[in-house]
């Protein structure tokens, strides 16, 4: 089979990377833009309801936060169970997860009616709330983040005029367990809070379940991960290098491909127990207003299930398939894409079938609908714009990655 | 733990090997110290969900303290002509100008005989309610008196509440509301201040009105300046309010004497509206 060669050639490197940015300038420009109008318009510029007052960007938010899921979880395994084989990525893992976290704060602080007042879960608490111990969890876990990449940012040229600072970094680069723990006990309460969101509405039955929150953090982790290597993976190609080690880069293939594996598992108990041995009239009356009303049978086992679950899984535990770099760059993006899907499903799913209360009939056939519009869109993609512009100057100015083969191994 | 490791020490400097080295026994004895710590914080330390309970809610008037009232409310759908003056009257009364944004929706219903009736929902002001629960500033609350209500300068504009109700009770000022209110003076006068964009708002069962009623000596459900707005104009009288608490109130009296039901009681969350089956009469 032929090579996996997609690397541009040194002497074109420079116009690419000038195209490359400056594409990402002019969508982050529109975004802003976009951006601008809904705080001078207000939120009726988008296509949510009092129906459906959660879209794309609440998608978006989760997304991110779930895709950034791999800064937990390699520096767990890195500097809380020493398995130090997987050290190459971990740096890369804490920068992708920092831009993934700061995305979903950029989609968030759109999404609030009231951005002045985003500080106010700090100061007026209700611990009943699970949004309440996830904007605590979130903005905490952004501080370790940030943390974890002060030493990143203190080797730079730019800071080498301060070399204290530089002995800072190394400082705090020694704390690294500490953060570890941290950051993992943060981790595993708000992502699986995340998905609590959703699973504590006793008023909603096809949220209402207990697995929501275990399906969250394992459906995190994977996406996390993917994320990750398919972005150290598709640096590497496009500068014709091997960053990390082959068997490194397989290891953390089999390993994303275990938590998707075990993430399947627990979707299909979920899926059995919840639809198939049991009947939950509230569940199964939205599940059939789904149907009729919105491609949910396609975004949910065809694009979730199969393409975004199965698939990648087939592809990262088959040791052929996962040693050819196209496969598993395809495994890895599928895996984001299915994870992204999934956020979408889910939160939209609850909203557009909403719970029949009314005690006549007419009522009952009542569904509501949700379409971005285009300012959500051109928002949604300004902030995908700004996370490519923050990881591409990170390759270029920081060292997130092992900077020779030497230290890849 | 000081004798322990001495002792350790000495079984390494005979050179045997220890069955717990140091190392091992500091963090073993580390770890079940933190373990038991947090265990305590959080079962009856000051974690616990008693010494947390409504830490959001303590800030807020009425949340204090007992309250000899609860206020509830009934609709008749059996005795209801459908004239919408309820809504209006709402929508005058808390100054709501849009119709999309009204607290007390009515429509047209049908029941599963055939029955042609007319629905209206105010917010069921639930006891076990989710969007209180949801929250995560404490903007929304219930007050000890049964009433949910909110503050709206404590609101960020999440919509949680909006996603946790089941009754579709809230509304979000997606744009600032300028209009005229079409309602007033026809059909009351505004009686609290209008919403700014970008907060959730709600039905709060009129309870500037209550509380004033009270203040002056007043029975709400029995005396009209005491009584919600939708309450007053009804005029087949097919709401009633008052005080659960109170045996004697109008509202007791007809709990006691007719069959009501509440909505989607599996919800599990208890509320505080009870209808009147609209076939009633029929039976």
């Amino acid at each position: 089979m032929a090579r996996f060669d997609i690397s541009i050639p040194k002497e074109s490197r420079q116009r690419a990377w000038w195209i490359w940015i400056g594409t990402l300038l002019v969508l982050l420009s529109i975004g802003a833009m976009g951006a601008i109008r809904v705080f001078v318009k207000g939120l009726q510029v988008t296509g949510l309801s009092d129906q459906v007052p959660w879209g794309l960007w609440i998608t978006q938010d989760l997304s991110s936060i779930a895709t950034g899921a791999g800064a937990f979880t390699f520096s767990a395994v890195v500097y809380l169970f020493r398995i130090k084989k997987y050290q190459p990525i971990a740096r890369a893992a804490v920068f992708v997860g920092f831009i993934g976290y700061s995305s979903a704060m950029l989609a968030l602080a759109l999404d609030i009616g009231r951005p002045d007042r985003f500080w106010h879960p700090l100061v007026f608490w209700n611990v009943h709330s699970v949004l309440w111990e996830i904007t605590w969890c979130v903005i905490l876990y952004s501080i370790v983040l940030v943390l974890e990449l002060l030493p990143m940012l203190f080797e730079t040229k730019y800071f080498s005029r301060w070399p204290k600072l530089k002995t800072y970094g190394e400082t705090i680069h020694k704390a690294s367990p500490v953060f570890a723990a941290i950051g993992l006990v943060l981790s595993l309460l708000h992502q699986s809070s995340l998905g609590a969101t959703y699973g504590v509405l006793s008023g909603r039955a096809i949220w209402y379940k207990p697995s929501l929150p275990v399906m969250f953090i394992l459906s995190a982790v994977a996406g996390g991960i993917a994320m990750t290597l398919l972005l150290t993976i598709l640096v590497g190609k496009l500068n014709n290098r091997q960053i990390i080690s082959r068997q490194l880069q397989y290891d953390i293939s089999r390993f994303a491909g275990f938590a998707m594996l075990a993430y399947l598992y627990l979707k299909l108990w979920d899926w059995a127990a919840t639809s198939y041995y049991s009947h939950s009239p509230g569940a199964t009356q939205a599940l059939a207003l789904l149907q009729s009303t919105t491609p949910y049978t396609q975004t949910f086992w065809w694009i979730e299930i199969l393409l975004g679950g199965v698939v990648p899984a087939i592809i990262l535990l088959n040791p052929r398939l996962r040693r050819n770099d196209r496969y598993s760059m395809l495994a890895l993006g599928l895996i984001v894409v299915g994870v992204t899907m999934n956020r979408w499903n889910v939160t939209l799913s609850g909203l557009v079938a909403p719970p029949q209360w009314s005690p006549g009939v007419l009522g009952r056939v009542l569904a509501a609908s949700y379409l971005p519009t285009w300012n959500e869109i051109i928002v949604s993609i300004g902030i995908i714009a700004y996370a490519l512009l923050a990881f591409s100057f990170g390759v270029k100015y920081l060292q997130i990655f092992p900077q020779n083969e030497e230290a890849a191994h | 733990m000081t004798s322990n490791t001495q002792s350790e020490e000495k079984k390494n400097r005979k050179g045997k090997k220890p069955l717990v080295s140091r190392k091992e026994f500091l963090q073993i004895a580390g770890s079940t110290g933190a373990a038991t710590i947090i265990t305590q914080l959080i079962s009856s330390g000051p974690l616990s969900p008693e010494a947390i309970k409504g830490i959001g809610e303590r800030t807020h008037p009425f949340a204090e303290g007992e309250s000899k009232h609860t206020w509830c409310m009934i609709i008749d759908l059996s005795t209801c002509i459908g004239c919408q003056y309820c809504v209006w009257a709402c929508q005058a009364t808390n100054d709501v100008p849009e119709d999309e944004m009204r607290w007390n929706i009515g429509y047209p219903e049908r029941t599963e005989s055939g029955t042609d009736f007319f629905m209206t929902r105010p917010c069921l002001h639930c006891q076990e309610a989710p969007c209180v629960k949801v929250c995560p500033v404490g903007a929304t609350w219930i007050r000890k008196d049964g009433i949910v209500t909110m503050d709206y300068n404590r609101c960020i504009g999440c919509r949680y509440c909006q996603v946790a109700c089941p009754y579709d009770v809230r509304r979000f000022n997606w744009k600032p509301s300028s209009a005229e209110n079409p309602y007033h003076p026809t059909w009351g006068t505004p009686e609290i201040d209008r919403r700014a964009r970008g907060v959730v708002e709600k039905c709060t069962f009129c309870s500037h009105r209550i509380d004033r009623g009270l203040e002056q000596g007043l029975t709400p459900g029995v005396d009209r300046e005491a009584t919600p707005a939708c309450v007053n104009i009804c005029p087949v009288n097919a709401r009633i309010f008052g005080d659960h608490n109170d045996p004697d109130s109008p509202l007791s009296i007809f709990v006691r004497e007719n069959e009501t039901f509440r909505l989607r009681e599996d919800f599990g969350t208890e509320p505080k509206v009870h209808y009147v089956r609209p076939e009633k009469e029929e039976i």
